[in-house]
């Protein structure tokens, strides 16, 4: 018999932990929205005034937070399908073989992931150098009478550029909780199919795919969290420019709210990013549930 | 079962540690930080102490037998570590204060008035240090720091290049400089003649001054947008339009724009680019050379920037602190640093010694005697981010410099009232 | 697994290496840049492989850390953080597989704790930690992340696509809800215990802020820390701080390979538990 208690048991400890540092100062944002914080008042609580909803109005007629909205979406809408896709083929591709060498294979899809961010920031910047003497990839594409590109410097191509490059940094993450899922198909569910002829193809495509239902959903769901929070690329690399054509909501977050002390404000953008993802968790394991 | 032999290891190593970590969290309250303990004072300071700063306290507790305990903080973090400071009101005895942090801590009440000892110190008067530096440390006529290093901005330029189209020792005027850029770009596509820095958020408010434009005026008064101000702009604008200036951050090094063929054979800029040329560059030894400003239509003033040294409100050893600042800014001390850190003394007496007669560094001395610092008030960060967003629209979005100017002047004094 | 032939694996082979050689570049350079000199990792003509190995950067480094101090700090860190995958996974499992009162209502509260800046909540969170005294002890470094909606969210999914049955054997046995979990759970969970572990390991290992902020002393700084102090206020001296970086990542290395092991042990491959 299941016990009924054990249940709390197991996620008490956890849950009041997220309570305590998560869930708490979500609620103290939330309050400090309402109000004009900044330095002064962090200081000496006497000093903070409740403006009332002045800065959600604020910041919606803030022309840069709208811009830095448009911008995170165009990262969510063109990397999360690219991520969940690369990092699925690159799982079954290394799954099906087994020697040392396709282990070898996941150490270097993950290496993105363990590579000190201003390694990351350096070789990109060189990679990426609008001079055709100097950047690799313009170099490589002007062999095939490309003209240079300013991945960084051209505002039509700046957004697509971090996407490339934050692409290629999540993959290996998610390669591996592939990896770890793939596990889980029993072997037999091939070995059925392959007996009633089943193409790899079709091998991939009704049992692979559709056993990774829930390891699926993880990635997807965490992985629209985590570009819609969109923020270390844009930051060492453009600093949002040019013209704020990489700005993401998080970098404006950042920008205006924590480098310069006024926290009401960073608060009521964050809370506003807060609600926006989780309706769009909602949606997306709503969506989930009727798939199933 | 191999797996839970390792999750067993794991399990017993984190009880262990555990158990370390509540017998040194007894001690470590036992010791303290230094607050309330008078024999022992705490200091903050940026970037890596041990090696720079650590000589200096320690002959400070040879002198006066008292222990200094000193915590670098990662310059990345600095901002994250002053703010929880001021949150919790648990700060230390002295803290480093760069000059642009000064108002916004200030007016937070973090740091103690010090007037009393600044006018009774000699050492510490502010007849000592220089003008654009002691500026960041008065508020309505009170003090609330010492200054401890300088820094200004001057003229690199490759004197071999220069030679090139005529200004050996480099452009002396803004004529000048206009010319010698334009005639260095003339050298092919990919040259430029001077580096337009993009967000360097002094750059075009020190050229505006050096035309006679204020920023803000007496009044509290935005003037971004005085003719002064937009002719200034206009100047800087025109590098670019003829090319003489890349419209973009190219995104290389100094040793890549600067050395070799030079690409972008001058730039303003701080006196830490002197050992970033010499670390990073090999082939231009000889062909470089610093100068003052060139001359504007007014002046040639430059920037000030550096870090003060405060005391944190709530210090037990107000009198101790500044018994360590009187030592930290001591000439000695400042020529420990500097040899140290490459920081350049804010006490004007110690560039008498001998490593400021050096050519380069001596430029920077003589710049500082005209140099001033930026509106030191809390709201600078967001005005000079402000100022970013338009000279990005103006320089690499070709807007309309009046215009821009116009819009720019009003954000900055909704953000100053 | 599905079954492919020799031809096929060769393909997948040499694309897989094709596209992961491009994917190793910025490691390598990393990894390369520490044997260089600074003035050879900013000149104009950059080489992958340096033109003259040198060990400076690794002396200069080891002469200027703290590093005793600091790598001891840095193990007990990450050894505390696993407490926080056990923690994570017991969650995990009672939202997989029990129904209770305010299920939904606390997963979705799970959910949103991933979905908040965490800029908004350090101040907060320093406050709390200042206020039950535990500023200046590693409990309060650890403490704030030690449990976190990712892990939970994963060991749920995880355990989701186990099979009931699979527990309810043991519980027609007579075994306790610990003894299930403990014993069938956590077992048959090894892939995603390991890939939760590398990522355990990895975040305490590169714990940078807490340390810094909890501790009024550097005795309690930690690795990253004293690698971000070597920077200095202008420029960056690189090949110290790819020296550092490729320092920091070598135990991170080791991990993986060795948890790898245990992504690759499916239940039904094991089958011995």
């Amino acid at each position: 018999m299941k016990s009924k208690k054990a249940p709390y048991f197991f996620i008490a400890p956890a849950i009041g932990l997220l309570l305590t540092f998560s869930i708490f100062p979500i609620i103290l944002a939330l309050i400090i929205s309402f109000t004009d914080m900044s330095l002064a008042g962090l200081a000496d609580y006497s000093r903070i005034n409740f403006t009332g909803l002045q800065n959600y109005q604020n910041i919606l007629q803030d022309s840069v937070f709208l811009k830095s909205i448009t911008n995170t979406l165009f990262y969510v809408i063109f990397g999360v399908p690219l991520v969940i896709l690369f990092s699925l083929t690159i799982a079954i591709l290394i799954n099906m073989g087994k020697s040392r060498y396709f282990s070898f294979m996941r150490v270097v899809f993950y290496s993105p992931s363990i590579t000190n961010i201003v390694a990351v920031a350096i070789v990109w910047a060189f990679l990426f150098n609008p001079s055709q003497s100097i950047g690799l990839i313009n170099r490589v594409i002007g062999t095939i009478g490309i003209e240079p590109i300013g991945w960084l410097t051209d505002t039509g191509v700046s957004k697509i550029s971090l996407v490339i490059l934050a692409v290629w940094r999540s993959i290996g993450i998610n390669m591996l909780i592939f990896s770890a899922a793939l596990q889980n198909i029993p072997a037999s569910m091939y070995e059925a199919a392959e007996l009633d002829g089943a193409t790899k193809w079709e091998q991939i495509r009704f049992i692979t795919v559709p056993q990774l239902k829930f390891s699926t959903s993880f990635v997807t769901i965490t992985t629209i969290i985590g570009w819609l929070q969109f923020f270390e690329e844009p930051f060492v690399m453009t600093e949002g420019g040019p013209l704020n054509s990489t700005t993401s909501v998080a970098l404006f977050i950042y920008r205006n709210g924590f480098q310069n002390n006024q926290f009401g404000y960073a608060a009521a953008g964050s809370l506003l990013l807060f609600v926006v993802i989780i309706c769009a968790t909602l949606v997306q394991l709503r969506l989930q549930r009727r798939a199933d | 079962m191999k797996f839970n032999k390792l999750a067993l290891g794991t399990t017993s190593l984190v009880a262990m540690s555990l158990l370390a970590a509540c017998g040194s969290s007894d001690d470590s309250a036992s010791d303290g930080s230094g607050e309330g303990s008078s024999d022992t004072l705490s200091v903050w300071v940026m970037g890596d102490g041990n090696e720079v700063t650590q000589p200096i306290f320690d002959s400070f507790t040879e002198e006066t037998g008292i222990e200094v305990n000193a915590q670098s903080i990662p310059w990345s973090a600095v901002h994250d570590r002053l703010l929880t400071a001021v949150a919790s009101g648990e700060g230390p005895d002295v803290v480093q204060m760069g000059s642009t942090y000064m108002a916004e801590f200030v007016d937070a009440g973090a740091l103690m008035d010090i007037t009393e000892y600044v006018e009774s110190e000699e050492e510490l008067s502010t007849d000592n240090f220089f003008e654009g530096n002691v500026e960041t440390t008065v508020f309505d006529e009170n003090y609330y720091a010492v200054p401890w290093y300088t820094e200004t901005r001057a003229l690199y330029y490759r004197t071999d290049l220069l030679e090139e189209v005529g200004y050996p020792e480099g452009p002396s005027n803004w004529d000048e400089l206009y010319d010698a850029a334009t005639k260095l770009s003339d050298r092919g596509d990919d040259y430029y003649g001077f580096t337009i820095p993009l967000n360097e958020q002094t750059f075009g408010p020190m050229f505006a001054k050096q035309n006679g434009s204020e920023i803000i005026d007496d009044e509290g008064k935005a003037v971004m947008n005085e003719p002064e101000f937009v002719e200034a702009i206009d100047y800087l604008n025109s590098f670019v339009e003829s090319g003489a200036s890349p419209s973009q951050d190219l995104g290389i090094e100094i040793s890549q724009s600067f050395g070799g063929e030079g690409i972008n054979p001058m730039f303003i800029s701080g006196p830490w680019m002197i050992s970033a040329i010499q670390d990073q560059t090999t082939d231009i030894e000889g062909k470089w050379a610093v100068r003052t400003l060139p001359e504007g239509p007014v002046s040639n003033v430059s920037n000030t920037g550096g870090a003060n040294l405060a005391v944190w409100n709530n210090s037990d050893n107000p009198d101790e602190a500044i018994q360590l600042i009187e030592h930290m800014t001591s000439t000695d001390s400042m020529l420990t640093y500097y040899e140290n850190s490459s920081s350049l003394p804010a006490r004007m007496a110690t560039w008498d010694e001998e490593p400021f007669q050096d050519e380069n560094v001596a430029v920077f001395g003589e710049q500082l005697e005209n140099s001033e610092h930026m509106p030191v008030i809390a709201e600078w960060d967001r005005v000079s981010q402000a100022y970013i967003t338009s000279f990005e629209q103006i320089i690499v979005g070709g807007a309309d410099v009046q215009e821009t100017l116009d819009n720019l002047n009003q954000e900055v004094q909704t953000i100053i009232d | 697994m599905i079954n492919i032939n020799r031809k096929l694996k060769i393909t997948i082979g040499v694309v897989l290496g094709i596209w992961g050689l491009i994917t190793v570049i910025p490691f390598a350079w990393m990894i390369l840049s520490a044997f260089k000199t600074n003035p050879e990792i900013v000149s104009a003509q950059p080489n992958l492989l340096p033109n003259e190995w040198t060990l400076d950067n690794f002396r200069e480094l080891f002469e200027r850390l703290n590093f005793d101090v600091y790598l001891l700090n840095t193990v007990i860190i990450t050894a505390l953080s696993f407490i926080g995958l056990l923690l994570n996974a017991m969650a995990g499992f009672a939202f997989a597989h029990y129904d209770f009162k305010m299920k939904n209502f606390l997963f979705v509260l799970v959910l949103a704790t991933m979905m908040i800046p965490g800029q908004v909540t350090m101040i907060p969170v320093y406050l709390l930690l200042n206020q039950i005294g535990l500023t200046n002890t590693y409990l309060g470094i650890v403490l704030p992340g030690l449990t976190g909606a990712f892990g939970i969210f994963l060991f749920r999914q995880f355990f989701s696509s186990i099979s009931e049955e699979f527990f309810e054997a043991a519980r027609l046995d007579g075994a306790s809800d610990f003894y299930v979990f403990f014993r069938v759970a956590l077992p048959l969970s090894k892939p995603i215990i390991a890939v939760q572990g590398i990522l355990t390991f990895i975040g305490g290992w590169n714990s940078f802020l807490w340390p810094l902020i909890i501790a009024n002393d550097q005795r309690f700084y930690t690795l990253s820390v004293g690698l971000q102090l070597l920077q200095g206020q202008h420029g960056t001296n690189y090949a110290l701080q790819m020296a550092g970086a490729a320092f920091m990542v070598v135990p991170i290395l080791i991990i993986f390979i060795i948890f790898q092991k245990y992504i690759l042990t499916g239940f039904n491959i094991s089958g011995g538990k």
